[in-house]
């Protein structure tokens, strides 16, 4: 079956005018802008960051974070197009895999930048320190990452170039080639539980992780919080599938009308709030613990100096409870609504807090910092501001995933007709 | 679909198992492969330091120290640092009744490193005789190590260093090279000196020549360095006379190497 797929438009005056080629030219200039910023952090180091001794994770780490975050559907949707065998899901578990891809791939980019030497990315992989929670993400996440590669071919190769491009019959090398590769995709689709199973492990194993690097920090006060791990895990599902929501109803109900039926978007909502709203309920229990233990004076001292600054218990209460409460209400209750801009309105908000939950987690204990001072320990504030640099490498990635994701939603079919063997 | 491929399907679901074992098989070597490989690997070892025939310590006693930065000064000379990079801090602290007194602090060398627990390729380690150190050839740059240190201790090189410390030559001479840009480094309790002091058969905290160059350069004594493990050391004589000797953060667990002996107006109790 031949998809067809409709280009997003734009009316200008009485024309319907194809958005696609200015969308790609605003991608350009984050691109080439990023680049500018790019060659200055290779050149000349992290110098030209607005990191120091006092703060040295800042923008990047963030990105980092929320990219691998909003991956998070990934595993998800593998484990229940795979696992639990829903079949009227496998469309979307397709767009999920490419959510997946582009958000760990991302993160790996960013990361490279934030390296003091680059170079030696692949240290970790070789000079093993299994004690090290960030040694358990690299590896999980290159892992994790070729499995996604694994998963993603078959999809790609789903396109009509691969199988019937007028120069396969040309060029007999490239037909050759094209077999070769629809050969491999066969044979990595039919891994696919296996993949879903690597994939759900991975994940669980990293997405907790990356909670627990922050949570092993006992000397920041702030960051000394059991429950981060689970957190993280169930932000990064709630978020992901939120912004999975949100992104299948523009491939799905705009660009490929009919390709996927209303009722299994709704579905894909109430799984997105499900998990928010367990996500939430945590989050909240959390902070009754740390309220209650909330006589130690330091981690008091802690919060109360980062309010005099920053809107942090505002970015908590609203950002992280409401902005995940409520959405994730809406989106439970789906099918009553049936409304897909509400629906999209609030699909947005969880996205927005899955970020900031990782933002608050990152800079709250390094900026404000728990002097060693034996007799009257204090806590003072650090300061930090991204360069242009540091944003200029933030639209390099991030026009990047968004180019990445332009790409697949205007050209590949997400038919699943070719590999299904079922 | 073909009827032709359709039946092929049970006897490739066999095949891919059994791909599937020798992929897991291959897998499973060549982690166990990469694992002997990084042994092999001069200098990594990661322990807690326990075990070693020398323990190295430090004693700081407040009540001598003048602020005078003369430690941080032949720090950065001796070991080669740019004028805006110090391992050794000196800062000005207020005790519980409001009396200022100053704080000086290189590393702690804990037994129960954060920053070596953290460190995901091993380029920080905890050698036997307890020193925290770095293996700069390992390290990527990831600063998860200066995230993790509770004292604030670890320095970054931020960019390339080409010029020497103003403090050089006043207050020494450089006796390591320079590292690279993009690596994280920190005090090595003079590791250099040590090592080489030891095969000459020198005693670390009582000859000059092998001992760290802040203990060497304190024009007032406040520092005392040696072996923990002897009972004989002077940093072990300091400790057995002083009632209540302090370490940094003790609730941490870290187990820091690097004593204070509290002033004697803070009635020897400890804050926090």
């Amino acid at each position: 079956m031949q998809t067809i797929i409709q280009p997003l438009t734009m009316r200008l005056g009485k024309r319907e005018v194809d958005i696609f080629p200015f969308w790609l030219a605003i991608l350009g200039v984050g691109i080439l802008f990023g680049l500018v910023g790019a060659y200055q952090v290779f050149a000349y180091g992290l110098q030209v960051t607005g990191l120091t001794n006092q703060v040295p994770w800042g923008l990047w780490i963030t990105i980092d974070l929320s990219a691998i975050a909003l991956g998070g559907s990934a595993f998800t949707f593998g484990v229940i197009v795979y696992l639990l065998r829903i079949k009227r899901m496998e469309i979307i578990g397709k767009l999920s895999v490419l959510l997946g891809f582009l958000g760990y791939s991302a993160a790996g980019m960013i990361l490279l930048f934030d390296l003091g030497q680059p170079l030696r990315f692949w240290h970790p992989v070789v000079f093993w320190q299994p004690h090290s929670l960030l040694w358990e993400i690299t590896m999980c996440v290159v892992l994790y990452l070729t499995v996604l590669m694994a998963e993603l071919l078959p999809i790609v190769l789903e396109h009509p170039a691969f199988t019937s491009h007028p120069w396969l019959t040309r060029f007999p090398i490239l037909r050759k080639a094209s077999n070769g590769l629809n050969w491999l995709a066969r044979r990595l689709h039919s891994f696919a539980p296996a993949l879903a199973v690597i994939g759900l492990t991975l994940s669980l194993l990293h997405q907790a992780s990356l909670g627990a690097t922050y949570s092993v920090l006992s000397g920041r006060g702030l960051w000394f919080n059991q429950s981060a791990p689970v957190q993280f895990v169930l932000s990064a599902m709630g978020g992901g599938t939120a912004l999975l929501f949100f992104l299948s109803v523009v491939v799905f109900r705009i660009m490929r009308p009919g390709q996927v039926k209303d009722e299994v978007l709704y579905d894909v909502a109430r799984i997105a709030g499900g998990i928010i709203l367990l996500c939430i309920y945590i989050r909240v229990w959390d902070w009754a613990v740390t309220n209650y233990y909330s006589f130690d004076t330091e981690v008091a001292l802690q919060t109360e100096m980062l309010n005099s600054i920053t809107p942090y218990s505002t970015s908590f209460w609203v950002g992280q409870v409401l902005f995940a409460l409520i959405p994730g209400m809406i989106l439970l209750a789906a099918k009553r609504i049936r409304n897909f801009r509400i629906l999209m309105a609030a699909a947005i908000l969880p996205i927005i807090c899955t970020v900031l939950v990782r933002w608050n987690y990152n800079f709250s204990g390094l900026i404000a910092w728990i002097t060693y001072d034996p007799f009257t320990p204090t806590v003072v504030l650090n300061s930090y501001s991204p360069t242009w640099q540091e944003w200029a490498v933030a639209s390099l990635v991030i026009s990047y995933w968004l180019l990445g994701f332009s790409l697949a939603a205007r050209y590949l079919p997400f038919s699943g007709s070719k590999h299904t063997h079922e | 679909m073909s009827e032709q491929e359709k039946s092929s399907h049970p006897k490739e679901d066999k095949v891919s198992r059994r791909d599937f074992l020798k992929m897991t098989g291959a897998l499973a070597g060549a982690a166990a492969l990469t694992q002997i490989a990084s042994l092999g690997i001069k200098n990594v070892q990661a322990g807690h330091g326990e075990g070693g025939e020398h323990r190295w310590g430090m004693v700081i006693d407040i009540n001598l120290c003048i602020g005078c930065n003369y430690c941080t000064y032949s720090c950065q000379a001796v070991n080669n640092l740019s004028d805006d990079m110090r391992y050794n801090v000196v800062t000005t602290e207020t005790l519980e009744n409001g009396d200022e007194y100053f704080l000086s602090r290189p590393c702690m060398h804990c037994d129960d490193a954060p920053c070596v627990h953290v460190c995901p390729v091993n380029a920080t380690y905890v050698r036997d005789d307890g020193i925290v150190t770095m293996n700069y050839d390992l390290c990527i740059g990831c600063r998860y190590c200066e995230v993790a240190c509770p004292y604030d201790v670890r320095v970054f090189n931020w960019y390339e260093h080409t010029d020497t410390s103003p403090r050089v030559p006043s207050f020494g001479t450089p006796e390591v090279p320079p590292r690279p840009r993009g690596v994280m480094e920190k005090c090595t309790f003079c590791q250099h000196r040590i090592d080489v002091g030891l095969e000459r058969g020198m005693v670390p905290g009582v000859d000059d020549a092998a001992t760290p160059a802040c203990v060497v350069a304190c024009p007032t004594g406040a520092r005392i360095f040696g072996d923990l493990n002897d009972p004989e050391s002077a940093v072990s004589m300091a400790l057995e006379a002083c009632k209540t000797p302090i370490r940094l953060r003790e609730e941490l667990s870290t187990s820091p190497k690097v004593y204070y002996l509290p002033p004697k107006t803070a009635a020897s109790t400890e804050g926090g």
